[in-house]
């Protein structure tokens, strides 16, 4: 195990120690709040930040296992191809944007704009959601395990969307569709892989409306 | 659009294959883009249905096996019954009958502030003697990112081609494009819709993915481009290529995302996109994962990370608020930025976007210029011109306006062998280059059309170095609005260039450099 203490250090010199360290070990990274963009783009590792960190936290992430005991910022994971991301605490505005696939666990609350433009990652919040979530998302799982705001899975193009409590108001092109028994399976294998306690009978399913909703 | 109901369609029956031979002909109909010629079915013979349809391209003339159609403009209209043409009519009769608005592709139409009117100084005895062209040197090439990371670009000449993506072009235009950046030294782009693989080879020179087999010298680069839809886009995406490009905006919809339409999301447009096949391929109008000038620092600061510092950013920006953007961009830490003027191609946009809206060419450059020099960057933060230039008269003034590249996008689907029909966004391009249509596509060689680009960008070089040496300068970094005067008023005004004949800067422009020391209508 390596410990890297990011403190008063930039971005160049904190990521150029995680990649030269993730060679078969586990990283634990701490004071690294002031840095955004930290572990970016890595293809392999298992990283554990302590404590808070900053936006664009795993971004491009092509493989690595990034965990956080704390907060992160804006963007989290965003633009992630493959890799697992998990984040005990809560997370801000715009987590798991653009991913293209990997999976992406937040134990506490997520922002607006949460899963835009999801092109094939799975997107879980264990919390809330803000608004906007899952806007424009294209492929992938997205479960909201707590409630939404309001324009929930707006102008949804493909993939599905679950949800455990409420929304303020669903977004165009989206319906509600009854939950099938893989559907049931699939939630429940993610609640027991990453320790979240609830019941998937109460979900409700979201896909969209139209496969073709945005010319005429 | 602008141009409908502006050509009379004649067919000379005499020598037509299809009026001596019905129905054994109908080249005409099959090319026609906009519906202008019809088969009756019965008769098999062949009728002009919709002369207003006509938009001037002789796409059907160039194919025409019997050489029987001449085109012809009909230009007494736009004086007899300005602004109600017959163009004007149609448009709201469209309107009227659809409650749809106009769309179309390719760019700009009708007069707007260019480079026309300006005009290039030669050099004489009171100024630094001219140079020959035949016997001296002339350097052109541009570094970018010397500075501030391992690998810069070099480019051997002056220019680039600027971002078209896969998808709106076809693989065929994108591997030609490639092709010849690599003949000549100068770098193609990946546009927003992920990388084409045989581009990323190609461009470098290269017949094979392990670049063993050289094919074409000197080899160019491969700029990879970071947009708003974030296509095809991961960490290898970023380092496919020899620069990054993050998109702004561009000069045929300023402010305005992309759209694929779903119907051209085909397999292959599908994979390299990494979407599902026939979904919409929708780029917002902004980064979602940009919220201030902050996250677009950190932005430059994360994907430098991830290129591990070897490959310059750039930036390219549409034609809104050149000073101010360009400021922007350098405070977030561009090595390079494109402004698009208003004269930009497009794929496929709304007509009143692509007409009415963003500031020309030429009155972007003076403000772009400014803000460099107020930060001390110019000529080391690269300016490239874009929007709407077809020459090398036309790059020379951009340089000596003070851009340090030109990009010509839709000079070079022109050169590719468009007509300019207006149609891109049908994707039934006769040429094949913005066409996804197998049949269309096996129109366009790529190593032809490699040659065809190669040979426009060589005789671009030489028109610019003839401009160069006669006005007495042995490289374009000399170059500079003292090389140029304009020839009317507005062209002086909006550019802040001399007035040949008064041969001063406008009152306004030297008032403007009075109070606030600058020559413009900035102050910082």
């Amino acid at each position: 195990m390596t410990f890297i203490d990011a403190k008063t250090r930039d971005l160049k010199t904190v990521n150029k120690e995680i990649k030269e360290s993730v060679n078969g070990v586990s990283v634990v990274i701490k004071d690294a709040a002031h840095l955004h963009g930290l572990a970016a783009g890595l293809k392999e590792g298992e990283i554990l930040i302590e404590g808070e960190a900053g936006d664009y936290l795993a971004v491009l992430n092509a493989g690595a296992t990034i965990e956080t005991r704390g907060n992160v910022g804006k963007y989290l994971a965003d633009n992630m191809n493959s890799g697992t991301v998990i984040i005990s605490g809560n997370t801000q505005y715009g987590a798991g944007m653009y991913t293209y696939g990997g999976t992406l666990v937040i134990h506490g609350n997520a922002g607006d704009f949460t899963a835009t433009m999801n092109k094939g990652a799975t997107i879980i919040v264990a919390g809330d959601v803000g608004d906007e979530a899952a806007t424009y998302m294209l492929a992938g799982d997205f479960v909201v395990v707590g409630n939404a705001g309001s324009n929930f899975a707006n102008f949804l193009i493909r993939g599905n969307v679950y949800i455990g409590g409420e929304w303020q108001s669903l977004g165009h092109n989206t319906r509600v569709e009854p939950m099938s028994d893989e559907d049931l399976k699939k939630l429940q294998g993610y609640f027991k892989t990453y320790a979240i306690d609830a019941d998937a009978e109460k979900f409700k399913k979201i896909v969209a409306a139209s496969l073709k909703p945005f010319y005429h | 659009m602008s141009v409908l109901g502006a050509f009379c369609v004649s067919v000379n029956r005499e020598v037509c294959l299809n009026a001596q031979m019905p129905g054994k002909c109908a080249t005409c109909a099959d090319v026609c883009p906009h519906g202008v010629y019809a088969l009756d079915a019965s008769t098999g013979q062949m009728n002009i249905q919709n002369y207003n349809a006509c938009v001037g391209c002789r796409i059907c003339a160039e194919f025409c096996p019997a050489d029987a159609i001449r085109i012809n403009p009909a230009e007494s209209e736009y004086i007899s019954r300005y602004p109600w043409t017959l163009s004007a009519v149609e448009e709201i009769h469209y309107r009227a009958q659809t409650g749809n608005y106009l769309l179309r592709g390719f760019g700009t139409t009708g007069p707007t502030p260019n480079f026309d009117m300006i005009t290039v100084v030669p050099s004489q005895i009171a100024s630094e003697a001219p140079r020959d062209k035949y016997r001296e040197e002339c350097d052109m090439s541009v570094v970018i990112g010397e500075d501030t990371c391992e690998n810069p670009m070099v480019l051997k000449l002056p220019f680039v081609w600027p971002a078209m993506s896969f998808g709106a072009l076809s693989k065929e235009a994108k591997m030609s494009l490639a092709i010849a950046a690599a003949m000549t030294g100068i770098a193609t782009n990946t546009g927003e819709g992920g990388v084409v693989p045989e581009e990323s080879y190609y461009s470098h020179g290269y017949l094979d993915p392990e670049e063993t087999q050289r094919e074409w010298n000197p080899g160019g680069y491969l700029v990879i481009q970071w947009s708003t839809g974030r296509w095809g886009v991961s960490a290898d995406y970023l380092n496919a290529g020899d620069a990054v490009e993050v998109k702004i905006g561009q000069g045929a919809k300023p402010g305005m995302g992309g759209h694929l339409l779903g119907a051209k999301v085909t397999q292959e447009v599908a994979r390299v996109r990494g979407i599902p096949v026939g979904s919409d391929a929708l780029s917002p109008c902004r980064y979602y994962d940009v919220q201030g000038l902050d996250d677009m620092k950190h932005m430059v600061s994360f994907i430098r990370d991830v290129t591990a510092y070897k490959y310059p950013i750039l930036f390219k920006l549409g034609p809104s608020r050149p000073y101010a953007d360009v400021a922007a961009c350098i405070e977030a830490g561009a090595d390079a930025i494109s402004i698009d003027g208003l004269s930009g191609g497009t794929g496929c946009s709304p007509d009143v976007v692509t007409q009415g809206v963003g500031i020309p060419t030429i009155a972007c450059l003076p403000p772009a210029v400014q803000a460099l020099k107020d930060y001390g960057v110019h000529h080391k933060v690269k300016l490239i011109a874009l929007g709407g230039i077809r020459n090398g008269l036309e790059a020379f003034k951009a340089l000596a306006m003070g851009a340090d590249a030109v990009g010509y996008g839709s000079a070079a689907e022109v050169a590719l062998g468009c007509r300019v029909c207006y149609a891109c966004d049908k994707g039934n391009c006769p040429y094949g280059i913005t066409s996804q249509r197998e049949d269309m596509r096996a129109r366009l060689d790529p190593f032809e059309g490699g040659k065809r680009l190669a040979n426009f960008i060589k005789a671009c070089a030489e028109e610019v170095k003839i401009l160069t040496m006669l006005s007495g300068h042995s490289n374009t970094r000399e170059l500079s609005t003292e090389d140029l005067r304009a020839m009317d008023y507005n062209t002086a005004a909006l550019t802040g260039l001399k007035l040949a004949g008064y041969d001063r800067p406008l009152p306004i422009w030297e008032e403007a450099q009075r109070s606030n020391g600058k020559g413009n209508g900035h102050k910082n």
